[in-house]
């Protein structure tokens, strides 16, 4: 994702990362905020994401170090403790490309919730947004249509066997494998490259 | 008797510690409870608990030359055996994890229910373990496709060594969510039973902030019943404990990665 840089208004260590969400709705911000948990740094590691405001009012969010965007981007990002946020603005305009990207766009009350916990700020900012925009929310149709399609989760269910499998041999923990998880190895080996390929996430260690 | 579960999820944050600690306690009125917190990587069931400053930890029982007993790390909480993790990076990476499996088997010998709260990732041994080694697994899901997508993909590594599905918690749901829908069709694909469905409430989080158990800070919350609902819908199976003892002793687990 491309957003054009902007103009650097503040940048500053803040507790909450409600406090700056609320100061951007207050004065309608357009442009973005880059968040940077502290704590992180600390552990020698770096935590940054970006929320991007239409008029205060959150549009996309990124977590630009796993570059992961949308709910799951901005999850990356929520941790608690003390956090850098640098308020930059951006012509609307200049914007506008980047938020076409759906993958990428979150619920106006999303960073409230998800990176504040602040269900009232949520609920304000939700008020305060644009009609259209205020229906968006956690959708439940998407689940419900994500879990009537039986193909597309047995194709997630069955290309997580695989990987378990040969994480397994990587481990060697070959041994506790169950017995039938053995069975369907000798079935479908050929489908082990494809395994490889998927991303579960990063690891913690 | 004594059966082990791993609280699981696959995605971070869905509320594997708060579920780990509600069920503890829940299950603590009729069982013998010892929750361990097995996300070594990235510990923080000890604030969940008040244990901040806990001296003996999960981190010094999983090092090679260890001279702490596995009692040393086992603190009286809230009615429960709690088994706290250090949270420092060094200590993680000085961990063996293959020896989770000992301090599990003692543990083991001498309790009714453990509760193995889970890492969020799948990528490496340390975090699969608590999955290897439980009898069944708890999955916290959050009702969005994500989380429930990031389950499955934790179920099917927990099927593959055998470990099966005791239920599924769904947790954080908003009050304008219908999850019995979502729930009834998601019961196609994971094992067990819906278990609960337990609502946002800021209690949690509360509870959180206070270092308690969302049972000990707030019993009468409805997220507190539903959890208790969660735990009495768990079947406990009995095992024997020298039995289970002996068989995670028995589980082929390499000294290392
Ligand atoms: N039902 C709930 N209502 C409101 N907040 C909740 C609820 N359940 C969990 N939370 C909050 O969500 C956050 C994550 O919860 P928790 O730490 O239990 O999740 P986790 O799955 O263990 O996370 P991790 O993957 O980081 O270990 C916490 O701030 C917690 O207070
Ligand atoms: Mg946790």
């Amino acid at each position: 994702m491309r957003i054009p840089r902007g103009e650097l208004r503040r940048s500053r260590v803040v507790d909450d990362a409600a406090a700056v969400l609320r100061t951007v709705l207050d004065e309608e911000l357009t442009g973005y905020v880059v968040f940077e948990p502290q704590d992180a740094l600390l552990l020698g590691e770096t935590t940054r994401g970006v929320v991007t405001f239409e008029d205060g009012i959150p549009v996309l969010a990124y977590d630009t170090e796993r570059e992961v965007g949308g709910r799951d981007g901005l999850e990356g990002f929520a941790v608690t403790g003390p956090t850098r946020a640098a308020v930059h603005a951006v012509d609307a305009d200049a914007l506008a490309d980047a938020h076409e990207v759906e993958a990428f766009r979150v619920p106006p009350g999303e960073p409230a919730r998800v990176l504040a916990g602040d269900e009232r700020l949520a609920a304000k900012t939700t008020d305060a947004a644009p009609a259209a925009r205020r229906e968006e929310g956690r959708d439940q149709s998407a689940v419900e249509s994500f879990l009537a399609d039986a193909d597309a989760i047995e194709e997630i269910r069955s290309e997580a066997r695989e990987e378990a499998r040969a994480r397994a041999s990587e481990w060697g923990l070959d041994d506790v494998l169950a017995d039938d998880a053995d069975d369907a190895d000798d079935a479908d080996d050929a489908d082990d490259a494809d395994a490889a390929a998927i991303d579960v996430g990063p690891d913690s260690r | 008797m004594v059966e082990a579960f791993a609280v699981a999820s696959g995605k971070g944050g869905t509320g594997k510690t708060t579920s780990t600690l509600a069920l503890g306690m829940a299950l603590a009125e009729d069982y013998d409870v010892t929750v361990i917190d097995a996300d070594t990587g990235m510990a923080n069931l000890l604030f969940h608990a008040g244990l901040d400053d806990a001296d003996v930890t999960l981190h010094d029982l999983l090092v090679d030359e260890r001279d702490a007993a596995v009692s040393d790390a086992v603190y009286e909480r809230f009615g429960l055996s709690v088994v706290p993790c250090g949270t420092s990076l060094a200590a993680f990476e000085a961990a063996d994890p293959g020896r989770l499996r000992d301090v599990v088997a003692e543990l083991a010998a001498d309790t009714d229910v453990l509760l193995l709260d889970s890492p969020a990732a799948l990528g490496s041994k340390s975090a699969v373990l608590p999955v290897v080694l439980a009898d069944r697994i708890v999955v916290v899901l959050q009702p969005t496709v994500p989380s429930l997508s990031d389950g499955l993909k934790v179920q099917e590594y927990a099927h593959s060594y055998g470990t099966d599905t005791a239920g599924v918690v769904f947790n954080r749901v908003r009050p304008d969510e219908n999850v019995d829908r979502i729930a009834e069709q998601a019961g196609r694909y994971f094992g067990g039973q819906t278990l609960a469905s337990v609502p946002e409430s800021d209690a949690v989080r509360a509870a959180r902030r206070e270092g308690k158990p969302l049972l000990a800070h707030a019993p009468d919350d409805p997220a507190a019943d539903a959890f208790r609902e969660a735990a009495a819908r768990l079947d406990v199976r009995d095992g024997d404990g020298r039995e289970v003892a002996e068989r995670f002793k028995s589980a082929v687990v390499p000294e290392r990665i």
